[in-house]
C-alpha cells in the first residue's frame, strides 16, 4: 500500500472516530438535557399560594401566620371573582328559559375552569380527593388553566372529508351582554394577586411520601425502595459471585463440565430481564414461598440472580489479572492455597471486583422488568427494614413506567415523572462515581 | 476501607429502620388498571384512617385473578367477572373467590378530538374491530384509514369490550394495535388523528373525544340506568367471605366517603 492511500485511510478513520464521538455526545445531550431541566422543575419551581396551603395542611410545614396573611390577601382578590359568579347565577335565574338553557352549560364550563384554577369555590363541599382540594400549585400549570378559562377549544369540522382543525374562541364573547363578561379580563389581570406565585424550593420532593397518588408530595418511598432492592440484591449476589469466581479461577479443573458452567454463566448474562422477573415470580414466590406475595426480599433475590453473571465475570477477570508472581511468592513462603487466595489474591483483585459489583448495583437499581411481578407496587408507604421480608415497595424504575402509562392523570403530573427519572439517573450516576473513587483509593493503598 | 463501608451500610440500615414503621398487617391488592385509581385512592384513605398498610399493583385483571388463586394477594381488583375456568382453578387450590361490586364503569369509545365522527352504532364499532370497516369514510368521517387500538389479552377491559360489543369468540382484526393500559390507550388516541380506542370512564379527559354508542353518550345517568350499551361492573374479589379489616375495605364503596371518592374519580356508584 502506498503512503498516499494509507494517509487517506488513516484520516478517514480519524474522521469516522470523531464523528461517532460527536453523535454519541449529541445523543447523550438530547437525553440528558431534558431529563435534567425538567427533573429539576420538580424541586425548583414557581409555586403558588395553593402549594403553600397544601404543604401546611398535608405536611404541617410552613409558617402559619405568613400563610394566613397571604391567604387573606389572595382572598381579597378572589372574593370579587366569587361575587361575579354568584351575581351571574342570580342573573341566570331571571333569564328567559331558552336563554337560560343556552347559558347554563357555558356557565358550568366557566365554573369548573375557575375551580381548576383556584380550588373549591365558597359553598362547595370539601372534596375527598386531595387533588381537588387545592387550586393550581404550580404557576406554569396555572397559566395553562388560565388559557382554558379564557378560551374555549373548538374543532372546525366544516369539511367532513378531512380531519377537523382546532381553533380557540374567547369565552368572554359568549357572555357578551351579561354581567359575567367582566370576569375574564379581571382574572387575567389579577391572577398573580390571586395565586401569589413565588420561587419555591421544595426539597420535600425527595423526602416526602406522595399524597393522592403522586399529585402532591414527594418520592421518598420510591427512592428508599430502590435502595433496598439494589442493596439487597448486592448482599446476595456479591458473596456468591466472588466465591464462584474463586472456584472457577483457582479450583475448577479445565474440562467439559467447567467449560459448560462458564458458557452457562455467559448465557445467563444475556437473558432478557423480564425472563428473570417471571422466574422470580414462579420460583421465589410461588414455589419457594420466600414471602406470601410480592416482597422486597423476592425482588432482591430476583435482581441478585440477574446481576450474578456480571459479578462472576468481573471477579474472574480481576482475579486472573493478579500477577502470577504474587501467587508464587506467597506459595514459596509456605502459605497454603486457601491462605494465598484470602490474603494475597483477593485483596489485590478487590478494585476490579468492586468495580464490577458497583456497576451491577447501578443496573439492579435501574431495572424494571424483574421487579414488576416480584416486588414493585404502584402505591405504598415507605417501609421499615423489618418489613422487607413481607412487604412490597414502590421503586423508582417501576413507578416511572407507571406514571408514564398507567396513571389516570399522567399528563398533569409530568413534573413528578421527570423528577423520578432525574432521581434514578442521579442514583445510578452516584453509584458509578463511588465505584471509580473506591477503586482509585484501593489501588493507591495497594501500591503503598 | 471495608470496615468503613460496613459502618456506612449499618448506619444506613439503622436510619432507615428508625424512619420506617413496622406494619401490623398488610392488605395486598393486585389486578385491573381500570380499577387502579379507585384502589389507590381507597388504599391511601384506608391506611390513613385505620393505620393498616395497603399496597396496590396494577398488572391487569387476568393477573389479579392469578394472584388470588396463588394466594399472593388479599383482594383481586377486576374489571370483568371471573371466568369459569378461573373459578375452577381457584377451587382446585382451595380458594373460594367471592365477588363484590366496587362501582360501575361505562366503557367509553374514544377518538382524537379532530375526528368529526360523533356517534357510531354498536354494529359499526364491531365491524371496525373485526376489520370489515377500515376507513373512517365508511362511517361518515374523512377518507383515512382507521387505526384500531385494543388492549392486551390480560386486560379485563378488553374482555368486557369483546363480550359487550363484538361478541364472545369473535376475532379482533390482526391489524389492531395493542396497548397495555388505559393510560397508554389514551395517550395513543390523543396523538393519533385516525385512531379509535376504548377506555374506562374514569380515564377520559379533554385530550380525547368520547363518541356516542347507538346515539347515547356514557354519563352517570346513562350508565346507571343501563341505557348506555357498553357498561360493566368493577369488582373486588376475595378468598371466601371477607372479615375484619378486609371487610371494612371491601365495604368502602357502601360508605358515604367511599361513594364520594368514586364519583370524584369519574366512576359511577351502583
Amino acid at each position: 500500500m502506498n503512503i498516499g492511500t494509507r494517509k487517506i485511510l488513516d484520516r478517514s478513520f480519524t474522521a469516522v472516530g470523531i464523528g461517532s464521538i460527536i453523535v454519541m455526545a449529541l445523543a447523550l445531550m438530547f437525553v440528558v438535557v431534558p431529563i435534567v431541566t425538567n427533573g429539576i422543575g420538580a424541586v425548583f419551581f414557581t409555586g403558588t399560594v395553593e402549594h403553600r396551603k397544601m404543604l401546611f395542611n398535608e405536611f404541617k410545614r410552613g409558617d402559619s401566620q405568613g400563610l394566613s396573611s397571604e391567604v387573606a390577601s389572595s382572598d381579597r382578590y378572589r372574593s370579587k371573582v366569587y361575587d361575579m359568579l354568584t351575581g351571574f347565577e342570580a342573573e341566570l335565574e331571571t333569564m328567559a328559559p331558552e336563554k337560560k338553557k343556552e347559558y347554563k352549560e357555558k356557565y358550568a364550563q366557566v365554573r369548573s375552569a375557575v375551580q381548576a384554577l383556584l380550588g373549591p369555590l365558597p359553598g362547595d363541599s370539601t372534596p375527598m380527593l386531595t387533588r381537588f382540594k387545592y387550586g393550581q400549585t404550580r404557576w406554569e400549570k396555572a397559566e395553562e388553566k388560565l388559557h382554558d378559562l379564557l378560551y374555549e377549544s373548538k374543532w372546525d369540522n366544516s369539511n367532513p372529508n378531512v380531519m377537523s382543525k382546532e381553533y380557540f374562541v374567547s369565552r368572554a364573547i359568549g357572555f357578551e351582554g351579561t354581567s359575567l363578561v367582566k370576569l375574564f379580563p379581571y382574572v387575567k389581570d389579577n391572577l398573580e394577586k390571586m395565586l401569589l406565585p413565588d420561587f419555591t424550593v421544595y426539597w420535600g420532593f425527595i423526602t416526602d411520601s406522595s399524597v393522592d397518588s403522586h399529585f402532591f408530595g414527594g418520592i421518598w418511598p420510591e427512592i428508599q425502595g430502590t435502595f433496598f432492592l439494589a442493596i439487597g440484591a448486592m448482599l446476595f449476589a456479591f458473596p456468591l459471585g466472588v466465591v464462584a469466581a474463586v472456584y472457577f479461577t483457582e479450583y475448577a479443573k479445565p474440562g467439559f463440565l467447567n467449560s459448560m458452567l462458564r458458557s452457562a454463566n455467559s448465557t445467563l448474562a444475556g437473558v432478557p430481564s423480564i425472563v428473570f422477573g417471571m422466574f422470580g415470580l414462579a420460583f421465589f414466590i410461588n414455589t419457594m414461598k420466600v414471602s406470601e406475595s410480592k416482597s422486597v426480599i423476592a425482588g432482591a433475590l430476583t435482581l441478585a440472580i440477574m446481576i450474578l453473571p456480571t459479578i462472576i465475570r468481573a471477579a474472574e477477570e480481576a482475579i486472573l489479572a493478579v500477577p502470577k508472581t504474587y501467587r508464587e511468592a506467597s506459595l514459596s513462603l509456605g502459605s497454603t492455597k486457601w491462605n494465598t487466595i484470602a490474603t494475597v489474591i483477593l485483596p489485590a483483585a478487590l478494585p476490579g471486583i468492586l468495580t464490577g459489583a458497583v456497576i451491577s448495583l447501578g443496573r439492579a437499581a435501574g431495572e424494571t422488568a424483574p421487579i414488576i411481578f416480584t416486588a414493585a407496587v404502584s402505591v405504598g408507604s415507605a417501609i421499615g427494614l423489618a418489613d422487607v421480608f413481607s412487604s412490597p415497595t414502590p421503586a423508582l424504575s417501576w413507578n416511572i413506567y407507571n406514571l408514564a402509562s398507567e396513571h389516570e392523570a399522567a399528563s398533569q403530573i409530568r413534573h413528578v415523572q421527570y423528577g423520578m427519572v432525574l432521581a434514578l439517573v442521579s442514583i445510578v450516576l452516584l453509584l458509578n462515581l463511588s465505584a471509580i473513587v473506591l477503586r482509585a483509593r484501593i489501588s493507591k493503598k495497594l501500591k503503598g | 476501607m471495608i470496615k468503613k463501608i460496613l459502618l456506612f451500610v449499618t448506619l444506613l440500615a439503622l436510619t432507615v429502620t428508625a424512619t420506617g414503621i413496622a406494619a401490623v398487617n398488610t392488605i395486598v391488592l393486585d389486578g385491573s388498571t381500570t380499577v387502579g385509581p379507585v384502589a389507590k385512592t381507597f388504599a391511601a384513605y384506608f391506611s390513613k384512617k385505620y393505620g393498616i398498610r395497603v399496597t396496590v399493583s396494577e398488572s391487569g385483571s387476568g393477573n389479579g385473578a392469578k394472584s388470588l388463586i396463588n394466594g399472593s394477594c388479599t383482594i383481586a381488583t377486576m374489571s370483568r367477572a371471573m371466568k369459569d375456568a378461573e373459578i375452577a382453578a381457584a377451587r382446585k387450590k382451595g380458594v373460594n373467590p367471592v365477588a363484590s361490586v366496587v362501582a360501575l364503569d361505562g366503557l367509553a369509545m374514544v377518538v382524537h378530538p379532530a375526528n368529526p365522527v360523533r356517534s357510531l352504532t354498536k354494529a359499526q364499532i364491531s365491524s371496525i374491530y373485526r376489520g370489515t370497516i377500515t376507513n373512517w369514510r365508511e362511517v361518515g368521517g374523512p377518507n383515512t384509514r382507521i387505526v384500531v387500538i385494543q388492549r392486551e389479552s390480560n386486560s379485563g377491559t378488553e374482555e368486557s369490550f369483546k363480550d359487550l360489543v363484538i361478541g364472545k369468540g369473535v376475532q379482533i382484526t390482526g391489524s389492531a394495535e395493542t396497548q397495555s393500559s388505559n393510560g397508554s390507550v389514551k395517550s395513543r388516541v390523543s396523538t393519533t388523528l385516525s385512531a379509535i380506542g376504548f377506555l374506562g370512564h374514569g380515564f377520559v379527559d379533554g385530550s380525547v373525544k368520547v363518541i356516542a354508542v347507538n346515539g347515547i353518550l356514557p354519563t352517570v345517568a346513562t350508565v346507571k340506568n343501563g341505557s348506555y350499551p357498553v357498561s360493566r361492573p368493577l369488582y373486588f374479589y376475595t378468598n371466601g367471605q371477607p372479615s375484619g379489616p378486609v371487610k371494612q375495605f371491601i365495604d368502602l364503596p357502601k360508605t358515604v366517603e367511599g361513594k364520594r371518592m368514586i364519583t370524584e374519580l369519574g366512576f359511577i356508584n351502583r
